[in-house]
């Protein structure tokens, strides 16, 4: 027992050496591609901390931004627990803010009821769209994988023709000046509240996202439905015989993903803020939030709620790119900066799965 | 025998120098012995027959004369000269080439380009083709070389396999189970073409297979294997299939009395056990009607296969593997969906193919491959136990952890599971192990069916002892127990009634009493008694 729990914590000194290693690798080959872009990599850590945090109300503004990020990465993390590829919460997202403005103005009832109705249905339109994948996938065998990305520029295309036209989500003229594919714009008493917190103003998608991200890591942990939904992504074989169908179980975890995606899209609508324009939908209302979403699901592992604190970096470095542009250097670096903390994230758990693995078999085989 | 080409190497001798001879070789992997001590010696302008059930080392043998295994101990000598065949590259270079069992074509390819794969330098298409023709005009391979492989059917694809052996001009061709996935036409001119080659070229041919049938009219000499060794070697006219048979199965052992010597059973539980005769008038608790499945590609797996099993009763299903058993443990996992054809249980039938169905209605299997359907690798040991059914450890859709664990520990005691805890991740466990909580998670079903697939496979002894006793002991308790199994001596050691397999169907039935090997090693082989 003693040698077991020592084990344990060499283990979890190992892990710590590991990401700590890694992740200052990433920063000092950021800071590197800084200095050999002609800039100093002081000031830009300076812009970025100023951006996402110090300066007045970025925080709340990062944290308006990761409440997106980390409902995508909700749905993610449940899709890739039914061992189901989802790689298109941007269009998801998309077409769920697109039901969510086309149904809160069909429906337009008094303000907090309809700001509930306005989710739901952004939920509803996202699980539609990647109920498409799901249906070409357990009707024809397409690979979700491949329908849920191609149906990212589907999904932009028919928002886009629903912007075009006043009887589908165009606003009337009146509301949108000259301006061409813009939606009419949320009442006041249509949106997300942003209560102010020490001069922030923090969007109440943060609450929603936190919520929903310690819901769903207890389900996927400790409901019959999470389990079953991971003997289905561990081992589909076993799944069918143990009375898990694929059909069912499967496509209500793709829907269920395609679900927070679009529920993702409605907050963003709902929600304003700097990034996400102005409580109406114009085309590229994504913004990549549900790229970025995939991207903190995959570094935080399938663990709801690591995603939360991920989404928050992620986030972080989104806004606080918006700074690094006054230093001279290129804002964008950030991106690769984000490209090169996601690899650094990576490596660590994926050398220690092989390690583990190569020492289980080793063993078995001994023991045989 | 009168070629020159075997002159340069047997100078004098007024025997010629055998084309391949073994000497002393023993392969062990793990704790399994694949070869132990084998001799053999293999003639040019034969064909050479190697006969045995799975497992008995003739595969493992071809695989070191083409250099995908290195023995242990002993060696090889190739036309007298003591090799080290480290690489089927080298192997191809001292002409040795073999026709696998399973194809490796590029099905989009064609056939020259299928030919042409695997060759060095400038691809001449024009000589690939004519090659093909040459090798093709000469064998009686007649074959399209611009036709798609993967529109051609199983006894072509198979030539053209041939083909890429023969157009490197092997003096030794070996041919694993060729007729595996043949029509009887096909191997019929399959062997004609063999005639061919040895007669004509004098090269040496071996023939590995399981089929009495082939190996009696196909070769010239015939060497039984089983267990690793050679146990005869005999000339195709002076044998008859009575006497292969007997060969590759086995003497009869009386594995039952033995144990008993040894205090293992009591004697009471044997005679129990034995006499045990179930009345047949007694309704079946598991009906497989005319199940009849069909694979990829319309290849039979089930063919019209009925069977009926009662309660307390043990059926050994005997074959040689790939005729079916794999499909019939899938069907009754709820893993195959049937062409037509029916399963009941106690009267009432039971979807095929559909998702939990068969576990539902009560049928427990221990699966031929545990990793493929029988447990999560990657879930821990307490979530193996109650992969089929959550009830007993949740309450309103919440899994109760304390519940799960209790029942963990309680099975792990009886099971006399080896492992860290309830919480061990499963692929952290020995495979001995693993087999343990299947069977733990199956038999606290209280399944009304049993279905035991290779139950034994890959365990020692010990382990082998504890799973028969279980199964055994199951069966005593009123289970309608299918053992499904490879191991004749397994089938025999437990079984009440044994029903044979060959190509997807039952072709015999007896009860234990009336077992007699040479009948069973007759059917296996595919040979109607």
């Amino acid at each position: 027992m003693t040698a077991g729990s020592l084990n344990q914590r060499s283990r979890v000194g190992e892990w710590l050496l590991f990401y700590t290693l890694s992740v200052i690798g990433a920063l000092v080959l950021s800071a590197i591609l800084v200095e050999a872009t002609g800039g100093d990599w002081r000031p830009v850590v300076s812009a970025l901390l100023d951006g996402s945090l110090r300066r007045p109300g970025r925080w709340g503004e990062t944290l308006g931004t990761a409440a997106p990020m980390l409902l995508v990465a909700i749905g993610t993390i449940i899709s890739s627990k039914a061992g189901l590829i989802n790689i298109g919460q941007e269009g998801q997202l998309f077409v769920g803010a697109a039901f969510a403005t086309y149904f809160g103005f069909l429906i337009g009832g008094p303000g907090p009821i309809n700001v509930v109705f306005i989710l739901i249905f952004g939920a509803i339109g996202g699980a539609l769209w990647a109920g498409v994948a799901a249906l070409l996938k357990y009707w024809r065998g397409v690979p979700e994988v491949l329908s849920t990305l191609l149906l990212v520029s589907v999904g932009g295309q028919v928002v886009a023709y629903g912007l075009s036209k006043t009887w589908i989500l165009l606003a009337p003229l009146a509301d949108r000046g000259n301006r061409n594919q813009v939606s009419t714009q949320l009442a006041k008493n249509n949106r997300l509240p942003r209560p102010e917190i020490f001069g922030n103003e923090v969007p109440f998608a943060v609450l929603i996202g936190v919520i929903l991200a310690v819901i769903v890591s207890l389900a996927l942990s400790r409901t019959v439905w999470g389990f079953k939904l991971r003997m289905l992504g561990r081992n589909p074989r076993a799944a069918q015989r143990s009375g898990v169908a694929q059909t069912r179980y499967g496509a209500g975890a793709l829907m269920l993903s395609g679900g927070f995606a679009g529920l993702a899209g409605a907050a963003m609508l709902a929600g304003g803020g700097f990034a996400f324009g102005n409580y109406q939908l114009v085309p590229g209302f994504a913004t990549n939030i549900g790229w970025t979403g995939l991207l903190v699901a995959l570094v935080a592992r399938e663990k709801a709620l690591v995603a939360i604190p991920v989404a928050f970096v992620f986030a972080g470095l989104r806004t606080g790119s918006s700074f690094v542009g006054a230093t001279g250097v290129e804002g964008r670096i950030t991106d690769v900066i984000q490209g090169l903390l996601v690899l650094a994230l990576l490596i660590p758990p994926a050398v220690m799965f092989i390690r583990d693995r190569k020492r289980a078999e080793a063993l078995a085989t001994d023991r045989v | 025998m009168s070629s020159g080409s075997l002159d340069k190497a047997g100078a004098g001798s007024s025997e010629p120098v055998p084309a391949v001879v073994f000497r002393n070789i023993t392969k062990t992997f793990g704790a399994v012995t694949a070869c132990d001590g084998v001799d053999l010696a293999i003639q040019r302008g034969r064909i050479h027959g190697i006969l045995g059930e799975n497992g008995a080392g003739k595969s493992t043998l071809m695989k070191m004369l083409i250099g995908l295994v290195l023995p242990d101990q002993g060696s090889i000598e190739v036309d007298g000269t003591v090799r080290q065949i480290r690489s089927p590259q080298a192997a191809a270079s001292i002409g040795i080439g073999m026709v696998h069992q399973h194809f490796s074509l590029v099905e989009p390819l064609t056939v020259w380009e299928n030919v042409a794969l695997g060759e060095s330098g400038k691809l001449d298409p024009a000589a690939v083709r004519n090659r093909i023709g040459d090798v093709a005009d000469r064998y009686g391979l007649a074959i399209e070389p611009d036709a798609r492989v993967g529109d051609l059917t199983a006894g072509l694809r198979q030539r053209v396999e041939i083909i890429k052996c023969l157009r490197r001009d092997p003096n030794i061709v070996i041919f694993d189970e060729p007729t595996s996935v043949l029509t009887p036409e096909e191997s019929v001119q399959l062997f004609a073409s063999l005639r061919q080659v040895v007669a004509a070229e004098d090269r040496a041919v071996v023939l590995v297979s399981h089929k009495l049938d082939e190996v009696l009219h196909a070769t010239d000499e015939i060497t039984i294997m089983r267990h690793g060794r050679v146990v005869d070697h005999l000339d195709a006219g002076s044998a008859d299939a009575p006497t292969l048979a007997r060969g590759m199965v086995g003497r009869e052992v009386s594995l039952r009395s033995e144990r008993a010597a040894l205090g293992v059973l009591d004697a009471a539980d044997i005679s129990e056990h034995t006499s045990s005769s179930v009345a047949s008038d007694e309704p079946p608790v598991l009906q497989i009607q005319n199940a009849t499945a069909k694979g990829l590609g319309g290849v039979t797996l089930l063919n019209d296969f009925s069977l009926d099993l009662r309660a307390g009763e043990i059926v050994g299903v005997a074959g040689v593997e790939g005729n079916g058993q794999r499909e019939l443990g899938d069907l009754l996992s709820s893993l195959l969906s049937l062409h037509s054809g029916s399963v009941l249980l106690d009267g009432t039938r039971v979807p095929d193919g559909k998702s939990g169905a068969m576990a539902r209605a009560g049928i427990g299997v221990i699966p031929e491959d545990r990793h493929d359907s029988g447990i999560v690798l990657d879930m821990t040991l307490a979530e193996n136990l109650v992969l089929v059914d959550q009830s007993s450890v949740s309450r309103r859709g919440m899994i109760d952890g304390s519940a799960l664990k209790d029942l963990a520990e309680s099975m792990i005691d009886e099971f006399d599971i080896q492992c860290s805890g309830p919480d061990a991740p499963m692929w952290s466990l020995s495979g001995g192990n693993q087999q343990r909580v299947v069977l733990a998670r199956e038999l606290s079903q209280s399944p009304k069916v049993l279905v035991a697939a290779q139950p034994t496979r890959g365990l020692d002894v010990g382990a082998i002892e504890y799973m028969s006793q279980r199964i055994g002991a199951a069966a005593a308790a009123g289970v309608a127990v299918l053992l499904i199994s490879s191991e004749l001596e397994e089938i025999l050691d437990l079984s009440h009634r044994i029903v044979v397999m060959h190509s997807g169907r039952v072709v015999g039935e007896m009860p234990r009493s009336d077992a007699d090997l040479e009948t069973l090693g007759l059917l296996m082989g595919g040979v109607v008694a």
